[in-house]
């Protein structure tokens, strides 16, 4: 990761960031803390809203998961900040209703940073480019609209998204992305390297950019040595209704996923077991927040304390339990010493808890921390450090997905997608143990390029093991073979796997396509990549409920987390490896074909021609002139020898080879001399 | 084998001819003759082989043709040289209108004479180096006297041109000197619409020296008591050729290559409010407002010359890269102008933000600039000492900055809260004010209210469009002979390239696109030629962007075009070897023939002798 990162990025620049040197230890924390800074960005109260978030978290190995969002609604018709003139273009331009742009470098660990939260629903995102948007034209026009959205996009953000121009690389899923998208297109770019060219377009966007306020925090350096970023740009408008309730929305978030510094001078509590890292906004990022934007109408940042730690916390928790149900602020803190198990080094100035648990026992709880009272003579550094070492582990998604290839050679092969049922599902099919029959709704969304052809009608599930007939688990399929050169192929289903089963699988076989030589990519051995595939679990939705202390204060990075949304998670991207031809191939065969076309005519045309015996007259009557000649010039060499002269007759074969041997040295010195004139005077 | 069988067959023929032909043998060398006639089979098959080959040439040649759609190669140079040869010349119509000189002033016996006299004075005053868009030696002068119930015209073969004859008798002269735009107002109305230039000279007999206004539209007048007629026609020539004509510019004025319009014939004019920092106090404007009150207008007279869209934003933290120091006795930061070059800070201005920055339209920026507390407020010394009262400047090409200092800002800096403000209308129409006195610099034209001219001074009269009507002109007459010229060079190096690249694909869009070209360009040269210069503008707009899409179709600029080393390197292994064998075979067959017929007559003649 670290290393594909440096060499994808230009991050020669950078000092590199000693995370991941410290990180070697095994011990597996379950810590999940959310944090999250608001920025209320207030431009004009009354007609536009400019609004982004901070979101991060300390996940499963000690990492930290940072979340910044930013939403900005705009219904004014005059361009006014930056990101209005590029939104406003585009909206009217190519009238988009939605669309989503992700820039991302790393894979979202789903098992150790979480599949069953806001964040790991919206945010997480297939590595590379993702793009899709949903047009407001005729049907017709759609492709027209995205061919010229992709080149826009491209030159704003630097970055080859016009290659998704090309109809072999989009597709137009038609239920199983998002339901109801008439007109959508999705594109991804599995091997698009993400760096700060990209991001730089991206902070254009912010009316502070990277000068003040929260956004001080996204150092190059931080954000490119952690193990995941996702930059991403929602755009929503409902401009071409005719009752515009929000005008244009735009939505920017970045999610990243950072190793805290280890280097922890109280860590000597426990012999047994280690503390979590501690840290803080300058150990992770090395920077310092010196006050809001001035834009902005308030910045927030949220610490979170997922339910499961909350839990686990409650053993030395027991005194607080007595203030459970109302809010009381610096709860926490009273005790600091004795019994809690960790500390802020700014207390929080709220605190919320939330109220619709999926889980009964464990709630987690939201601080608060408004930054609109620093500045840069007191600038905000929120720390966090652990008194007792505790675990937990973050809540999955219903399935652990993997999508791996199968089989050998250049010829054909296999796509197999394994469903593996984590303690989530084992706890729902407890809960619904009365059912008659439990089933889980599986939704599965892939696109494979048009090279590798996929048998669609090869598709096996397997559930445990056993195989299964495929009506019993697919409810529904809508699958678009590809076309040579023209579209990929698209596949979209919807399984109903029980939900007492261990694992789940489904393979699909395919042979490889042979490229036209001009439509190998530059590198074409290291292999072609198939996109993520979406895994999606419509019967699922997130959603934080937050009981806040003050209900008029409704923060949008609060109210952002009580969205519902659909659990849906991305698989790895495939790398499948194509025959590749020998590039100078076509050279090398228009060579050796002609020369054997050549050989064969001329040897048939000299075969037409040839007078044969009077040739041989010639050769005779040449053979007796030669004789003499060769007699001469016997004589001569004896000359130059100093030996008395012989009659040829005696050994004439030995004296005409030693001479034919001599003119073949001469001939090769005279090419030698040629062959060395020419590299000489060639330079 | 054949040859060797027949003779050996003639060899073996009866006795009788066996002894004749002893004695022939006898003087039959071999070496020299042969008894038989060379056979030509071999000559055949190979000249066949050959042959074939040359012919079946031009079908290889044919098959491996790329395509390319045929260009009007003539038209296009008929077309820049048409340009280049002959200065694009417009044709202009001038009226001279005497008013009130009565019997007593010479002018009357000399009315024929007073269009040829002006007309002279005026080539005095052409350009010599002819600049683009003149109407030199192309224009008429006619003359009307009107001295109330008498008129006298001097027709120059001008049908449309006329003089109601006492219009101005009802009108009283003392109050023009008070009101310009009345009587502009009301001459308009007395000349209608037309494209003739109208200089109206009023004797009121009464001051001593004449005053000379150019109203907004096409016409000018001169009033006062007026002695030399001869110093008249010269005042007279100079303002139809240096104000009309040439659109009263400054020296040194923007020509050609500076002109602000994209080659696709579009400006967008961006406007950008830059808060210097955000932290010291936010302002914010009404852009909508400006846009339909003030700009509108102004966009929609400049029409024929560019298409042109407005957009704006409202960027923060922008500090200014240049410095400036503290002047006591002005209370403010002062910037002189030396420090300009390093006004504009290009790392933290982020003004192309415009999806239109990528492709070939010109973008011009306006910048309101707000300063920091710390540098506020900001103003900008001139050479001289003096303080620029815009407070602005331009840079040609690529728009104007305006520094607006925020009222009161030496109190109100070091609150703890940004304060947010709106920027008023009457500061806002101030500002654009000045932008639009910056956009009429960018385009070549003078910002300031009067013309000196060598014969004293004209008052020009403002137009609420922003343009008046000879500007817009002379503006239109000036860039649609530049778009001309560059429509031409871009057809002809267009298809210098392509006649220089045998071997490079041309698709039908270009051939399409360089015949719309220069159809738009025939149109153009037309409306030119009948004095519509609106008209003739738009057209050669669309000539230059049709002949710079040509040029810039990406199917040009792409590397797809399939070079002669590259068919080479693909033909030569088979066709060199075989050309070589071919070529040899028949070369030595027919030296071989040569050779036996000569053999064949030299035995034939020693036959002949012995015959004989």
């Amino acid at each position: 990761m670290e290393k594909s990162l440096r060499r994808n990025c230009c991050s020669g620049h950078f000092p590199i960031g000693k995370f991941f040197l410290i990180f070697t230890s095994r011990v597996k924390f379950r810590l999940q803390v959310l944090m999250a800074i608001t920025t209320g960005f207030f431009r004009k109260p009354s007609i536009s809203c400019f609004v982004p978030a901070y979101a991060w978290s300390n996940l499963g190995s000690g990492n930290q998961k940072v979340w910044y969002q930013v939403k900005f609604i705009d219904n004014a018709k005059i361009v006014e900040v930056a990101s209005d003139i590029l939104t406003l273009d585009m909206v009217h331009k190519y009238r988009i209703k939605e669309m989503e742009l992700s820039f991302t470098q790393g894979r979202w660990s789903y098992d150790s940073w979480g599949g069953f939260d806001p964040i790991a629903s919206s945010n997480a995102k297939p590595p590379g480019v993702e793009l899709w948007a949903v047009f407001d034209v005729p049907p017709d026009q759609v492709d027209a609209s995205w061919k010229n959205l992709t080149h826009t996009l491209s030159g704003l953000f630097c970055a080859s998204i016009n290659f998704l121009e090309s109809s072999t690389t989009y597709s137009a899923p038609d239920w199983s992305f998002r339901s109801l998208s008439g007109n959508l297109r999705y594109g991804l770019l599995p091997r698009e390297a993400v760096c700060t060219e990209n991001l730089t377009p991206w902070l254009k966007l912010l009316p502070c950019r990277d000068k003040s306020g929260l956004s001080l925090l996204m150092n190059r350096p931080s954000i490119y040595n952690g193990f995941y970023h996702s930059q991403r740009l929602h755009l929503t408008s409902d401009e071409f209704d005719p009752v515009a309730l929000h005008g244009i929305v735009l939505e920017q978030t970045l999610t990243i996923v950072l190793q805290p510094d280890a280097l922890d001078t109280r860590a000597s509590f426990s012999s047994s077991r280690k503390l979590q890292p501690s840290w803080s906004m300058s150990s992770l990022f090395g920077k310092t927040v010196d006050g809001k934007c001035a834009l902005a109408k308030s910045s927030n940042v949220y610490v979170q304390l997922e339910g499961s730690l909350v839990y686990n916390m409650k053993d030395t928790w027991n005194n607080i339990e007595g203030y459970e149900g109302e809010i009381v602020q610096e709860v926490p803190y009273e005790g600091f010493g004795s019994n809690s198990n960790f500390g802020f080094s700014i207390s929080p100035d709220r605190m919320m808890k939330e109220i619709n648990s999926f889980h009964k026992e464990s709630y987690s709880i939201l601080y608060g921390f408004s930054i609109n009272n620093y500045h840069s003579s007191k600038p905000f550094d929120l720390g966090f450090w652990w008194k007792l070492p505790v675990t937990w582990s973050c809540v999955k998604a219903p399935l652990r997905v993997s999508r791996f290839l199968m089989g050998s050679g250049n010829e054909k092969g296999a796509i197999a997608l394994s469903l593996q049922s984590t303690e989530w599902s084992q706890s729902l099919l407890e809960a619904d143990k009365n059912k008659e029959k439990c089933n889980l709704r599986v939704d599965v969304f892939q696109v494979v390029p048009w090279y590798i052809k996929v048998y669609y009608h090869t598709t096996k599930i397997f559930v445990d093991g056993m195989p299964q007939a495929l009506g019993d688990i697919i409810e529904k399929m809508n699958v678009s073979p590809s076309e040579d050169k023209v579209s990929p192929g698209v596949m979209e289903m919807i399984l109903r796997l029980p939900c007492d089963m261990k694992s789940a699988s489904l393979t699909l076989e395919f042979d490889k396509g042979f490229l036209h030589i001009d439509e190998y990519p530059p590198d074409a051995n290291q292999g072609f990549d198939i996109p993520s595939a979406i895994i999606s679990y419509p019967d699922f939705q997130t959603s934080l409920q937050y009981k806040e202390d003050n209900t008029s204060i409704k923060t949008p990075m609060v109210s952002k987390m009580q969205d519902r949304r659909t659990i849906l998670s991305y698989t790895e991207v495939l790398l499948v490896p194509l025959t590749t031809p020998d590039f100078s191939m076509p050279y090398n065969v228009i060579t050796i074909t002609c020369t054997v076309f050549a050989l064969y005519f001329g040897s048939l045309l000299n075969a037409l021609r040839r007078r044969v015996n009077e040739e041989e007259r010639l050769l005779k009557s040449k053979d007796k002139r030669t004789s003499k000649l060769q007699l001469l010039l016997s004589k001569f060499l004896a000359k130059l020898r100093g030996k008395p002269w012989e009659p040829p007759s005696s050994t004439p074969p030995s004296s005409s080879s030693k001479f034919i041997s001599s003119k073949v040295i001469l001939r090769v010195l005279l090419i030698a001399a040629i062959a060395f004139g020419w590299q000489y005077y060639d330079k | 084998m054949a040859e060797i069988s027949q003779t050996m067959g003639t060899e073996s023929s009866s006795s009788e001819e066996n002894r004749k032909e002893n004695s022939e043998s006898s003087n039959f060398d071999i070496k020299i003759m042969r008894k038989t006639k060379p056979g030509s089979k071999r000559l055949i098959l190979t000249l066949t082989v050959f042959f074939s080959f040359l012919l079946g040439l031009p079908w290889l040649l044919k098959s491996i043709e790329i395509y390319r759609s045929p260009l009007p190669f003539r038209d296009i140079d008929s077309l820049s040289n048409a340009i280049d040869s002959i200065p694009f010349v417009f044709p202009c119509k001038f009226h001279v209108v005497f008013v009130n000189f009565d019997h007593s002033t010479s002018v009357k016996p000399n009315a024929e004479n007073l269009g040829f006299l002006v007309s002279s004075y005026m080539s005095q005053y052409a350009d010599r180096n002819s600049i683009c868009g003149t109407c030199d030696g192309n224009y008429t002068v006619s003359v009307s006297l009107d001295i109330g119930d008498d008129c006298v015209e001097y027709e120059d073969a001008n049908r449309g041109i006329s003089w109601k004859c006492g219009a101005l008798s009802e009108f009283n002269f003392d109050q023009i000197a008070e009101d310009d735009e009345v009587f502009d107002n009301y001459l308009q109305s007395v000349v209608g619409w037309s494209r003739v230039y109208t200089a109206v000279v009023v004797n009121t007999g009464k001051g001593d020296r004449t005053r000379a206004v150019v109203g907004k539209y096409r016409h000018a007048w001169i009033v006062g008591r007026v002695t030399e007629i001869n110093l008249l026609a010269e005042t007279v020539a100079e303002m139809f050729m240096k104000i009309f004509v040439s659109g009263a510019k400054d020296e040194g004025n923007i020509q050609g290559e500076f002109m602000p319009v994209g080659a696709d014939g579009k400006i967008v004019l961006s406007f950008n409010l830059l808060n210097a920092d955000p932290r010291d106090w936010v302002y914010d404007w009404d852009f909508r407002e400006v846009d339909e009150k003030l700009l509108a207008p102004a966009l929609e007279a400049l029409g024929p010359i560019a298409n042109i869209s407005v957009e704006s934003q409202v960027l923060y933290h922008t500090p200014k890269s240049s410095y400036s120091y503290w002047d006591d006795e002005q209370e403010s930061h002062i910037f002189s102008t030396k420090d300009l070059p390093f006004f504009v800070n290009s790392n933290e201005w982020h003004l192309d933000t415009s999806i239109a920055a990528g492709g070939r339209s010109k973008i011009l920026q306006f910048v309101v600039y707000v300063p920091s507390a710390n540098e506020c407020p900001l103003r900008l010394q001139l050479p001289n000492g003096e303080i620029s009262v815009t407070n602005g400047f331009i840079s040609p090409t690529w728009g104007g900055v305006v520094v607006f200092n925020p009222p009161n800002c030496l109190e109100n800096a070091n609150s703890m809260h940004p304060l947010r403000h709106k920027i008023s209308p009457q500061e806002l129409n101030h500002i654009f004010e000045v932008f639009m006195g910056q956009l009429r610099q960018l385009f070549g034209l003078k910002s300031t209210g009067f013309y000196k001219g060598a014969l004293g001074t004209s008052i020009l009269l403002d137009s609420e469009r922003g343009f008046t009507e000879w500007e817009l002109d002379a503006l239109a007459r000036q860039h649609a002979c530049y778009n001309l010229q560059q429509c031409g060079t871009t057809l002809g190096s267009l298809s210098r390239l392509v006649q220089s690249l045998p071997r490079m694909i041309i698709k039908d869009e270009i051939g399409k696109q360089v015949k719309f070209s220069l159809e738009a360009a025939k149109l153009a040269q037309n409306n030119a030629s009948q004095g519509i210069y609106d008209a003739s503008a738009v057209s050669s707009r669309h000539a230059r962007s049709l002949a710079e899409d040509a040029f810039f179709h990406p199917s040009v600029m792409s590397i797809s075009y399939y070079s002669f080393e590259h068919m080479f390197a693909v033909y030569s292994p088979f066709f060199l070897p075989l050309s070589l064998h071919v070529i040899l075979a028949v070369v030595r067959e027919i030296k071989r023939y040569k050779q036996e017929s000569r053999k064949y007559a030299a035995w034939e003649a020693i036959r002949k002798q012995h015959s004989d």
